[in-house]
């Protein structure tokens, strides 16, 4: 059967046609009503935030940059290379090695260690899986976003750079602010 | 005892009519109805249940009590239920008992995320603890042995390891100290648990008490990748499964497969793999410049290679061994044949059987399979010790005779770790099974002028022949013949072939469940040959025109000059070929010498003139023939090394793509682009083979024998016995003259010299003798001695065992240093060197150091921390 393109048409039912004044009123009463809020605004001043000078201050939940922790008594890591992390993360970003605890050499507070800790931060969504799924609480999500960078590599966060304290860079919201 | 047979009977089980085999434990027969019932100490690879830990209560209609699912076998008509409220309440206390002493340290323990307490406890566990009390607590982690650590405190008592021990490998070491919840396992007098089969005991222990300390805190299961091959280690080729991370192999772990290795693995098998990964590894192609071998590219090697074998034509020699797969001792022959019009080909250290032999021995209806040695009414193990040459087939035995009331008959020269499982035992002088077999032969056709005359020449009795054919035939027909390709080493190889094909046909061994078994020297021995490498005949036992020299020939040939050039593939000819001392003249003298191998040995580093890098196991594939005929598959786990800073390609290259390259080179165009096609070429090639796929083969692997084709290639063969002469009687030992017998410790080998954990295991020389004779020398054990005739000698320790017949020394072969393939089965003389020698004395019965004087950091103090009698710590 040879195709009929009018068999597929559907009508589609319109509503009335306004008419003149209606046409009017559709052409600058609605222009006007968005002028209004500009007027209003007009007013305040401005409100650009100069970022990067100028940074808008996160909420103490606000889920950025991870950091891993020490016990501050001994100094020793809490992380003890479970890799339970990197169950967890969704995107699976997080690889741990684990190694062993000696006497001469010791890390952390459990038999093992993480010999290497690396977090792919181009990768990670920061949902904060990891740090709900982390028994000792050695990891954590702090406040920083600022993760750009030149080389895709140097998002790799090694374990250093993660047991570093981070740069202070984002204000954090008051409470009532 | 031949198989038993399956009774199919229905029970309910949850409400549900299930069909399941009769007396099955009710754990097995319910998952007939897809039921799970949890378990911890049920493992029906450990034989009969023990009913230790109470995981899989269930109520069974009738019976007032709840029962334990894994000890109660199903009847017809029985009412079971698993999803009751009473149920439940004892599964949740029972974990909660199990629990009261358990650290719950899942985060730093090896076993979390594949812990079967960490499954049971979320799916059957109450969800939350009562117990506030301080838990009870052992020092840890422990040195159980150099290979396996101990966590007592998360030991949850369920005997798994110690029956491992008592009742599958037999050697009665971990028992269950003290009592209550103070039980630990251990050894009973704090030794480290050292024996052949220890790191089995690491895959049945259900918690994170038993950790093996190569793979401790390696990875977590998510972390890993499985990746399942063959260990081509032994000839045993167990089913193995490779647990990969980041493209190195971290763990081997059994694949059960109840034809082959029934789950379990050597200790070697399971901690060699270190060597894919060691700085010894050969990783790019090598050649001798200024007698340096120097790193060159692969086209420069490959011409090299060419131009000596192409000049070299008829001149050239190969040989095979260890980990060959069936496609490259194929391709290689091809090679040789087609091209280089050259037969010189073995793989036999002891020589190649004349074609008939070879084709008779092969015969599909004489083939046993690895089963039988557990059904068979009798098994004959003829002059070899499975515990030394194929490891898992002495588990097989010892299963056997435990469970399956069969009659083990040994006869051979060494004392084996199975005589105190045999029925019967016969001693005869070490080289002398053919003379046995042909005292067997006579005492089976009632010729007793031979009887006599043989019996004598094997050092033995014709009473105690006699004696030995009455416990083999007296229990049934289902006899299997176990023996080792070693049988047929030496001049007297096919008169030795003809004697146990006659004995095998006397004893009628063609049936179901009867037949031979042999275990041949190299891991792929038999499929190396069947794929045509062979002196005397071509793939698939097709007669060849002009036979080649075997490895005896080619080395004199070599030495002497005729030969030029030598390929070497994957084996090392002064390790393991006899007479080390003419091989050693016929590689200094060869012009060029290829040699195709993964690791840097002393071969290779100082006779080699071109080498090919070779790949690990891990790293090939192809297939293998195991003993039994069953066509096995080895699969790719990891990538090929690569030389640092070098681009992919320069390194490893597969095994079939060298050779062909090298045959492209030379003009001969395989037509191979992929390791598949080789297979298929073999399979076209070799008549038996004819219409096996890879995909067949699959996991599991294949027994060609019991395919159509072998019917077809062999077809209906019978063999009358023929007549035997008796050989020459054995050397007699004199006032200062001792026979001499070799063995191959199960130790020795390359990838154990370089695995660093099994460092503790290298074999050292030793010299076993009966202490009779030690009195006589005045030789104390541990004395350093020295063994020899002629100018030819070695040096080791002496060892002192009773089993070991008067007159009669045994030293080892195959090792890295002191090789003492030198003698053949004469006599030697003996001479005290002085007192205890400063090596390790080694357990000669496994190779092993013996009990309390490891070389290894004995950690018997810190065992000691809870001496026996007192309780364990205890503190808080
Ligand atoms: S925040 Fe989420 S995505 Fe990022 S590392 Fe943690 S678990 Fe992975
Ligand atoms: S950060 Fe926490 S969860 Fe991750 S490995 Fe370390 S201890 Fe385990
Ligand atoms: S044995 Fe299992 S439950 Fe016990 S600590 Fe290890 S992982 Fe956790
Ligand atoms: S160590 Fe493991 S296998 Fe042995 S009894 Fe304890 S829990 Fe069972
Ligand atoms: S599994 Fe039944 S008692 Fe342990």
């Amino acid at each position: 059967m040879p195709y009929n393109p009018g068999d597929d048409v559907v009508l589609v039912q319109r509503g009335p046609s306004p008419g003149g004044a209606g046409g009017a009123y559709r052409a600058f009463g609605e222009t006007l009503r968005g002028l209004k809020q500009t007027f209003q605004r007009l007013t305040e001043g401005t409100k650009t935030i100069q970022y990067p000078e100028e940074k808008v201050p996160v909420y103490p939940r606000f889920r950025g940059r991870h950091k891993l922790h020490r016990f501050e008594d001994t100094g020793l890591e809490k992380c003890v290379g479970c890799s339970l992390c990197a169950a967890a993360c969704p995107v699976d970003c997080i690889r741990v090695v684990a190694d062993e605890n000696t006497p001469e050499n010791r890390v952390s507070a459990g038999e093992r260690y993480a010999a290497v800790y690396e977090i792919n931060m181009s990768r990670c969504i920061f949902c904060g899986y990891c740090e709900i799924a982390c028994p000792f609480d050695a990891i954590t999500l702090g406040h920083d976003y600022e993760l750009s960078d030149y080389n895709r590599s140097d998002l790799i966060f090694t374990k250093e750079m993660l047991m570093a304290e981070p740069l202070d860079r984002t204000p954090l919201r008051t409470a009532g602010e | 005892m031949p198989r038993p047979e399956i009774n199919w009977i229905t029970f309910s089980i949850d409400g549900r009519e299930v069909k399941a085999p009769e007396n099955a434990m009710l754990v097995d027969a319910a998952k007939y109805g897809d039921v799970e019932i949890p378990v911890f100490c049920y493992e029906p690879k450990l034989g009969q249940p023990v009913g230790a830990c109470r995981m899989c209560l269930v109520e069974i209609e009738g019976i007032p009590k709840l029962q334990t699912g894994c000890s109660t076998p199903v009847k017809d008509g029985m009412v079971v239920h698993t999803q009751t409220e009473r149920v439940h309440d004892a599964q949740r206390a029972v974990v909660e008992f199990l629990l009261i002493n358990h650290p719950l340290d899942c985060p730093v323990c090896d076993k979390g995320g594949e812990c079967p307490l960490q499954d049971i406890t979320y799916g059957w566990g109450p969800g939350t603890s009562r117990y506030i009390e301080p838990k009870r607590h052992f020092v840890k982690p422990l040195e159980l042995s150099p290979l396996i650590a101990i966590d007592r405190e998360r030991c949850i008592l369920c005997y798994r390891c110690v029956r491992f021990s008592q009742e599958i490998s037999e050697d009665y070491q971990l028992i269950l100290n003290e009592r209550g919840a103070h039980s630990f396992v251990a050894t009973f007098d704090g030794h480290p648990y050292v024996a052949p089969f220890t790191g089995n005991i690491v895959e049945l222990c259900p918690v994170g008490a038993l950790i093996s300390r190569s793979y401790r805190f390696r990875a977590r299961p998510w972390d890993i990748e499985g990746a399942g091959t063959v260990c081509t280690l032994c000839p045993s080729q167990c089913n193995v499964d490779l647990t990969v991370r980041d493209d190195r192999v971290l763990r081997v772990s059994a694949r059960d497969n109840d034809e082959v290795d029934d789950g379990w693995l050597c200790d070697k098998g399971r901690f060699a793999f270190q060597h894919i990964h060691v700085d010894e590894r050969i990783t790019e192609p090598l050649m001798r410049q200024d007698g340096k071998l120097v790193p060159v590219d692969w086209d420069t090697a490959l011409t090299a290679a060419a131009q000596a074998l192409g000049e070299a034509g008829p001149r050239a020699a190969a040989i095979a061994d260890g980990e060959t797969t069936n496609e490259e001792a194929f391709l290689l022959q091809r090679l040789f044949r087609e091209r280089l019009d050259c037969g010189n080909l073995s793989a036999r250290p002891g020589g190649d059987l004349p074609l008939p032999l070879a084709r008779g021995l092969a015969d599909p209806a004489l083939q046993a399979t690895v089963p039988d040695l557990e059904f068979a009414h009798a098994v004959l193990l003829l002059d070899c010790d499975p515990i030394d040459d194929a490891p898992i087939f002495d588990l097989r035995l010892r299963k056997g005779v435990r469970r399956r009331d069969m009659n083990l008959v040994v006869a051979s020269a060494r004392p084996t770790a199975l005589d105190a499982n045999a029925t019967t035992v016969l001693r005869h002088a070490p080289g002398t099974a053919e003379a046995l077999l042909v005292a067997l032969d006579a005492a089976l056709s009632d010729d007793r002028g031979n009887l006599g005359g043989a019996a004598s020449a094997a050092g033995s009795s014709a009473q105690a022949v006699q004696d030995l054919l009455e416990d083999l035939t007296s229990a049934g027909g289902d006899i299997v013949i176990l023996y080792s390709e070693r049988l047929f080493g030496g001049p007297r190889g096919p008169q030795a072939a003809e004697a146990l094909l006659n004995v095998a046909n006397r004893l009628n061994l063609t049936g179901e469940g009867a037949g031979l078994l042999e275990i041949p020297i190299g891991a792929n021995g038999r499929g190396v040959r069947e794929a045509g490498f062979a002196a005397t005949h071509g793939p698939g036992f097709a007669p060849v025109a002009n036979p080649g020299l075997a490895t005896h020939g080619i080395a004199e040939a070599l030495a002497e000059g005729q030969l030029s050039t030598l390929y070497l593939l994957h084996t090392d000819p002064l390790r393991h070929m006899s007479d080390g001392e003419l091989w050693e003249r016929a590689l200094s003298s060869a012009q060029t010498v290829i040699a195709h191998e993964s690791l840097m040995t002393e071969t290779v580093a100082t006779h080699a003139d071109i080498v090919f890098p070779g790949e690990a196991y891990a790293e090939k594939e192809g297939t293998l023939v195991h003993p039994d005929g069953r066509v096995q598959r080895l699969r790719r786990a990891i990538g090929h090394p690569t030389p640092f800073n070098r681009h992919p390609g320069s390194g490893v290259r597969a095994g079939w793509q060298v050779i062909s390259d090298l045959a492209k080179l030379l003009g001969l165009d395989f037509g191979v682009f992929a390791g598949s096609m080789a297979s298929q070429q073999l399979f076209a090639a070799v008549p038996f083979f004819n219409g096996l796929t890879l995909d067949e083969i699959g996991g599991r692997g294949v027994r060609w024998p019991a395919r159509e084709a072998a019917r077809l290639a062999f077809g209906e063969t019978s063999r009358e016995p023929v007549a035997l002469d008796v050989p020459p009687a054995a050397a007699v030992p004199s006032e200062d003259a001792l026979r001499v017998g070799t063995f191959r410790p199960l130790w020795s080998s390359k990838e154990v010299d370089v695995s660093p954990i099994l460092q503790y295991a290298r074999p050292t020389q030793v010299v076993e003798l009966s202490p009779v004779d030690a009195e006589r020398f005045g030789v104390a054990d541990g004395d350093k001695v020295e063994v020899g005739v002629n100018g030819t000698q070695v040096q080791g320790a002496a060892k002192l065992r009773h089993a070991v017949p008067e007159g009669t020394v045994f030293v080892a072969e195959g090792l890295s240093d002191a090789s003492s393939s030198l003698f053949n089965y004469g006599t030697v003389q003996l001479r005290r060197l002085g007192g205890s020698a400063e090596e390790s004395p080694i357990n000669p019965i496994i190779g092993m150091p013996a009990i309390g004087e490891s070389p290894f950091n004995p950690p018997r103090h810190e065992l000691r921390e809870s001496p026996p009698g007192t309780a364990p710590r205890m503190n808080e």
